[in-house]
């Protein structure tokens, strides 16, 4: 189960209005390479990895994720705060309003709805892991992307800290399918 | 907020008396095990470490890990009041804790991580026990929800600024 801290990972605490960064921020909520995906990703995966290393550290960063969802969550929320129908509409967020409002709602910056299309299972640990790991590459790519869109430190600070985040998951994924192929003894290939 | 009132982290650590472990992992090439294979003490290998405020704005504990993209350095944190600046504290223990734990989950037998862990779990116990009996409950657990009316609902929430 889990238990729930009433506090962001990481504070975010955005004082200015950015509906472009608004919009291009779902994609990590909702897209493909987004936290949903990641935290849905690894807590389906964890209960078919092959020993108790796997088990720990799926559930672990699949919990972590959990609130990087928040995060995303909170940025997108305070950046269209206060937002008219006619702001919304002049920066592509007509078809957002429409349907939710100010709401947020899981899709990627198009609008494309979230599908759990978005991440495999196969019950073979070395597919997942090295999903896994190129998963958290692609999250940081995007990641990067947003940082080279915007020079409002309130957003930069954070969306670093979750790159950074997208470094060290990759490197303990990598040292878990690595354990494995030699706990296995399997090539890697 | 560079540098802690009241902990210093790096001493802590260094001070502990760290036992000469030979069990680890001997899984990869890691710098962790060869600092275990090597028999480096203790206060060496936690110079790989950032101490939990620099690696809390950093996002990232584990000096080796850290790649700070195009930033020239990491943004500090800002806390508006006293309030904000304890949960800065808690912040960086929780996040700690939280490197430490994926860490550990592949390291199971880093007698250092453990207790750096519950070094920090125990700080972190400590500043949140002082933080929900000044400003309110942060969990389910805390003595803050013996109180009327019911405290859990009270703002700010997390995602509200």
């Amino acid at each position: 189960m889990w238990k729930y801290e009433k506090k962001l990972e990481y504070p975010i605490n955005i004082k200015n209005k950015d509906l472009k960064m608004a919009k291009a921020l779902l994609e990590q909520y909702g897209g493909p390479n987004g936290e949903f995906a990641a935290s849905l990703r690894y807590l389906n995966q964890r209960y078919t990895m092959p020993d108790e290393k796997g088990y720990a550290l799926l559930n672990d960063i699949g919990t972590e994720e959990l609130a990087h969802v928040e995060m995303i969550a909170t940025m997108v929320v305070q950046l269209m705060k206060g937002a008219s129908v006619e702001e919304l509409m002049a920066s592509g967020l007509t078809a957002q309003y429409v349907g939710h409002d100010h709401a947020i709602f899981p899709t990627d910056a198009n609008g494309v709805p979230f599908t759990s299309a978005y991440f495999a299972t196969t019950g073979d640990w070395n597919a997942d892991l090295t999903e896994d790991m190129a998963a958290e590459q692609k999250a940081r790519a995007v990641y990067e992307h947003l940082m080279d869109m915007t020079n409002d430190p309130d957003l930069l600070a954070p969306l670093s800290f979750l790159r950074q985040r997208e470094v060290v998951h990759f490197e303990r994924f990598k040292e878990l399918r690595d354990y494995y192929l030699k706990k296995f003894n399997q090539k890697n290939v | 907020m560079n540098n802690y009132p009241n902990y210093n982290y790096t001493n802590m650590y260094n001070k502990s008396n760290m036992p000469s472990n030979k069990m680890y992992d001997n899984m990869n090439n890691d710098i962790y095990a060869k600092a275990y294979e090597q028999n480096i003490p203790a206060v060496e290998k936690n110079q790989n470490l950032y101490d939990p405020y620099n690696a809390f704005i950093r996002g990232n504990l584990f000096k080796n890990l850290y790649d700070p993209y195009k930033l020239k350095v990491p943004y500090d944190i800002k806390p508006m009041n006293e309030q904000a600046e304890l949960l800065t504290y808690i912040d960086a223990l929780g996040f700690s804790m939280v490197d430490l734990n994926l860490y550990l989950d592949i390291y199971p037998n880093d007698r250092n991580a453990i207790n750096l862990f519950n070094q920090y779990r125990k700080e972190k116990e400590s500043l949140m026990n002082e933080y929900e009996d000044k400003y309110g409950p942060i969990t389910l657990n805390s003595d803050s929800l013996n109180s009327y009316p019911w405290a859990w609902d009270d703002m700010p929430w997390p995602w509200d600024n």
